[in-house]
């Protein structure tokens, strides 16, 4: 086996160029203007990753009459207290700073009332206005900013570059840098770096149903749990109610219509075009994601469905200028596709969305491998066991710009280019060629298998049993991938090899969901034990570590610890 | 052929290649993107060709089908696909790498030539301006402003065939949402880089730009608009 790689070195090598990403390039590069800052990304840079296809919005705390102790409390409340409550004063802190960031230097400009101020709306499970958005495709904006400012400055970008492996040091101590893949060529690159931001995005994309882009696919949080990282909190896996579907055949499928139409007065129907969400909680179609999604599930099991399976959202009997007006993004998508939004019915059913679970890290983002920062999706704790709408996109720029700032000011004092372990590059790269030694195997049936398994029995409603089926299931499917290969001929952008690796890193990180739901016994926010139907002893709430041991998915568990309100207590004066 | 069948010829290879042609079933709801993934994981795993998020968001998908630059990711088969046949070819005037993959980064570095980004005086210390979204010169600009990217525009326009330093549709349009954008100060600076034949003056109004836009803007009015501009400049003697 030929286990040849190219090398080159950048002082800080950022991985993923979402909101976090490109956050923090930009602010590595003010701080630190002689570094040299290079960006790797799966695609093209401004075009991966789902900060560009937030739709809804950018929670932060502007208005005088609203504060940075509720929009602090309120993530708390929707976190059913296990976030780490530093990470969300962190976040609820810098939110409003980033947005002026955002408007007065990189140039967004988000929808104004008619006076002239900033318009913020209502999002689910907020107790004040605070969604800062621009009409429903609010992350084409933002990104577009980010992505031009980044072009403009001569930041340098590995475009079609994946990430495979963190490589460390020969002694351990820290890391050394990452071994990619130029997809382009097919060939292998160790990128030395003296600090590495791992901000990939985590990604969902392991469920029947899944709204992430299609570049993501855990691989972070892989290569994380294989160089030792716990990842935390990886049992709350988000769902989102209202995915399109439009039959399996269609990557169209599993893609969100957003949040604000059922908060504008959408119904939810059945397959009997009947509305049913009276059946699970008094706040109807608008309660919170969780909810929403756990009463459609049910439906659904009950066979109360469309011709594709799913259930139907409608606005007909509301003004139909007025939705046209507020929501042409996605009365536009769904037109595209064959469905009216307007006056019709269009299928709709719960889809994964977000990941709250992820690497855990500190307050400058540093995480406990030397040298490595994280943020974004591929970091847990901000959220707890839920994200609230509007907070996922806030996540990512905040701690994406002071990812930038950490290292900027690291790099100078601490960073060093450290001597990599090439035997550990070699090892890796022999792990990523693999499926080029087997025959046989199709690699489609998989997907399907792993989508069906974690959608029935790791996914909204879980109990016992069907995770301990989940685990069978899922055990099977990778060692049906490890029989699975890919035809050797040209490995340059070769997509096949690709949906190898990704399912891999997916199957990994499928694992770890499912562990930490066997060991989760209560059921608060995103996970839903049937068996446990119950929220347990909050003041005493633990979160779930995971790592790998040996090639075995460990779980332990740490208290909480509530630094700045306990539960019953509020940061909020009046 | 079978109605229930496309014949579906695809460009295989880089500057130099061959047409390959695959019989993929219909389905309902089935789009341009959704063919080619049936194609790479049911009876060619060799084909290569690029998306991401598959919603019309992030422009990583546009190719060339039956001769038009179009999103393939919201571009319905049952729309395009003249007589059963579909025609796929990578984007025009952009470097391709395999198959229906291009390069792109000509394409963004234009946008940074062309001053397509924002310098504003303020930081993030200051509170937000004050801006009405009716203002008219805020209409001209948000009107531009939801460009994905996807680079249709620019794989259609002619000029760009002639000159290929030609900045093209995309990063003119980005040059006009800014020259609208009351809070930035780039000013003369981004005139004179959108000025001359490598700029403004270059578009021959053939708006082809304005036809394949998938978001249904206008790059054409938006390259009069910097030219009336530019003219201003230079009959003021600011530029020259």
């Amino acid at each position: 086996m030929n286990l040849e790689f190219e090398q080159s070195k950048t002082d800080v090598l950022i991985l993923g160029a979402g909101g976090a990403g490109l956050f923090a390039a930009l602010h590595a590069s003010n701080l630190g203007p002689d570094l040299d800052i290079t960006i790797a990304v799966k695609g093209l840079l401004g075009k991966c990753g789902c900060t560009r296809m937030v739709q809804g919005g950018y929670n932060a705390a502007m208005a005088n009459e609203d504060s940075i102790e509720r929009h602090f409390m309120d993530t708390i409340e929707g976190g059913k207290w296990l976030n780490n409550q530093d990470l969300a004063w962190t976040l609820v802190n810098e939110a409003p700073r980033r947005i002026r960031e955002l408007e007065n230097e990189l140039g967004c400009f988000f929808d104004r009332n008619p006076d002239g101020s900033l318009h913020q709306k209502a999002f689910a499970g907020q107790t004040f206005d605070r969604t800062v958005h621009k009409g429903d495709l609010t992350g084409i904006e933002i990104i577009n900013r980010l992505a031009e400012q980044v072009w403009s400055r001569g930041i340098n970008r590995l475009e079609d570059h994946r990430a495979v492996e963190f490589i460390k040091s020969k002694d351990g101590s820290g890391l050394a840098g990452v071994l990619m893949i130029d997809m382009r060529t097919g060939k292998f690159r160790l990128v030395q770096a003296k600090a590495v931001l791992l901000a990939t995005g985590g990604g969902p994309t392991m469920y029947t149903y899944h709204t992430p882009s299609g570049d993501k696919s855990c691989d972070g949080m892989a290569m994380s749990l294989r160089a030792g990282m716990p990842l935390r909190d990886m049992e709350m896996v988000q769902f989102h109610p209202t995915g399109l579907v439009a039959g399996p055949g269609t990557r169209i499928t599993g893609t969100i219509i957003e949040e604000g139409l059922r908060g504008y007065g959408g119904y939810l129907l059945g397959g009997d075009k009947e509305r049913f969400m009276h059946k699970y909680d008094a706040k109807v179609e608008r309660a919170t994601r969780d909810i929403v999604s756990r009463g459609m599930f049910s439906e659904m099991r009950n066979g109360n469905v469309g011709p594709n399976g799913g259930l139907f959202i409608t606005m007909k009997h509301l003004d139909p200028k007025e939705v046209r007006s507020r929501f042409k993004g996605m009365v536009d998508r769904c037109r595209d596709c064959g469905f009216d939004l307007v006056s019709g019915d269009v299928e709709v059913v719960p889809t994964a969305h977000y990941m709250m679970g992820g690497v855990e890290f500190q307050n400058d983002c540093s995480t406990e491998l030397p040298g490595l920062y994280a943020a974004g999706e591929d970091t847990g704790g901000v959220h707890g066991a839920n994200r609230l709408g509007g907070n996922g996109v806030a996540n990512s720029t905040v701690f994406g710009g002071i990812a930038g700032d950490a290292i900027a000011k690291w790099v100078p004092k601490e960073g060093v280019f450290r001597e990599p372990d090439l035997d550990a590059a070699k090892a890796a790269i022999a792990a990523a060629l693999y499926p080029f030694q087997i025959e046989g195997g199709h690699m489609p049936d998989i997907r399907k298998k792993l989508y069906g398994a974690m959608w029935e029995d790791a996914g909204i409603l879980r109990d016992a049993k069907s995770l301990a089926r989940a685990r069978v299931a899922v055990d099977e499917l990778h060692s049906e991938l490890m029989r699975t290969g890919v035809a050797d001929e040209s490995r340059a952008y070769n997509l096949s090899w690709h949906d190898w690796l990704n399912l891999e890193s997916q199957i990994i990180i499928s694992k770890v969901v499912i562990e930490a739901a066997v060991v989760r016994k209560d059921s608060r926010g995103a996970h839903f034990r049937e068996d446990f139907p119950e929220i347990h002893d909050l003041e005493n709430s633990r979160f779930t570590k995971a790592s790998l041991d040996n090639g075995k998915i460990t779980i332990t568990s740490e208290h909480v610890e509530f630094t700045r309100v306990r539960p019953g207590e509020t940061l909020i004066d009046d | 052929m079978s109605n229930d069948l496309i014949n579906v010829s695809i460009w295989r290879g880089g500057e130099d290649g061959e047409y390959q042609t695959y019989q993929v079933p219909r389905l309902e709801s089935q789009t341009v993107l959704d063919v080619v993934t049936y194609i790479q994981r049911e009876l060619d795993p060799s084909l290569s060709y690029r998306f991401a998020c598959r919603v019309g968001v992030c422009g990583s998908c546009a190719m060339t089908v039956n001769g038009k630059a179009r999103w393939t990711c919201r571009t319905h088969v049952s729309k395009v696909a003249e007589g059963g046949q579909l025609t796929l070819d990578p984007l025009n005037s952009m470097p391709r790498v395999k198959d229906l993959v291009v390069d792109m980064e000509t394409f963004f570095n234009k946008w940074a030539d062309a001053k397509g980004s924002f310098k504003g005086d303020k930081t993030r210390d200051d509170a937000l301006a004050y801006i009405s979204p009716d203002d008219p010169k805020r209409k001209i600009s948000s009107a531009g402003i939801e460009c994905i990217g996807c680079g249709a525009c620019y794989a259609t326009c002619d000029v760009i065939k002639w000159n290929p330093d030609y900045l093209g549709p995309a990063a003119l349009n980005r040059a006009w949402t800014l020259v609208n954008d009351e809070r930035d100060v780039t000013g003369l600076e981004r005139l004179a880089a959108v000025a001359g034949d490598n700029g403004c003056l270059g578009c021959h109004s053939q708006q082809g730009c304005v036809e394949r836009c998938p978001k249904s803007l206008n790059p054409t009015g938006a390259i009069a608009g910097l030219k009336r501009e530019t003219i201003k400049a230079v009959l003021k003697g600011e530029l020259s």
